[in-house]
């Protein structure tokens, strides 16, 4: 443990490894830059944005916000415990961030199917536009997390000697890199307008 | 342990209470929603993704980008 944290104070190595963190870096850039770029134009369509956002679901959004986080809890808690050789506990914490990350998409799934049934499309004005860019893109990093996820529970199943606690440490950054998207993308999306 | 399950709870609180603050139209709103939303992002980074153990490097740099980012949001929203 001692060695762990040793490790993490040296500049080359952040929670994670450095590599993981120049793409956090840069995915929050990203998506920093086109959530700048969503209020700037927001503030020449007020009425717009304003009647758009409040076509929004908050309720979902604030569920799906609570289950990522929640997410993003079990995997700390599961990053800890496989720290302490606790792999059995650590499974069951790894599933349990994936049940969280099923629940957000399937809840956006819900949530798209209203919106296109509704006819509020990618094309239907500049506030939709920057509603299916940004979520889309984040969506995809939820799958792409998701994926990660389900490669490292099986290989905690079938060869847990195998597993590098570094490989876990980076897939776990990369799924709390979807939290911290998300987080940014929710009050813009949702709240602000 | 602790540390994480007290950060998750604080997390939730804050989530719900952006949400309804949201909701009361005033001058303050803008910018009580984006620091609660500066918060909850500090708390993922610097405790579910252990920051607080890592390299200055990395923090300063976070919260850099976070400060700059909720910064430009609060000059463009009128």
């Amino acid at each position: 443990m001692e060695n762990i944290i040793a490790k993490s104070k040296s500049i080359y190595y952040p929670p994670g490894g450095i590599l993981i963190w120049i793409i956090i870096f840069l995915e929050l850039i990203t998506f920093g830059i086109a959530l700048i770029a969503m209020v700037f134009y927001g503030q020449d369509e007020l009425e717009i944005f304003h009647t758009s956002r409040l076509q929004l679901n908050t309720t979902i959004g604030t569920i799906n916000t609570l289950f990522l986080i929640t997410s993003g809890y079990f995997m700390a808690q599961s990053v800890s415990c496989l720290r302490k050789g606790q792999k059995e506990k650590s499974s069951l914490l790894l599933k349990l961030t994936i049940l969280g990350g099923l629940l957000f998409l399937g809840l956006k799934t819900i949530e798209y199917y209203f919106k296109i049934e509704a006819g509020l499309t990618v094309g239907y004005n500049t506030f939709f536009t920057f509603y299916w860019m940004l979520t889309l893109f984040h969506v995809i990093h939820v799958i792409v997390g998701l994926v990660i996820l389900t490669s490292v529970l099986v290989g905690l199943r079938k060869n847990p000697a195998k597993v590098a606690m570094e490989d876990v440490e980076a897939s776990a950054a990369f799924w709390h890199m979807c939290d911290l998207i998300w987080l940014l993308l929710f009050p813009v999306i949702y709240l602000l307008f | 342990m602790k540390g994480i399950t007290i950060t998750l709870v604080s997390l939730l609180m804050l989530t719900l209470i952006s949400v309804v603050f949201s909701n009361y139209a005033n001058g303050y709103m803008v910018f009580g929603i984006m620091v609660l939303a500066a918060l909850k992002f500090v708390g993922i980074s610097f405790y579910f993704m252990e920051l607080k153990k890592a390299h200055s490097f990395w923090k300063f740099g976070l919260l850099l980008f976070l400060i700059l980012f909720v910064a430009l949001v609060l000059l463009f929203v009128k």
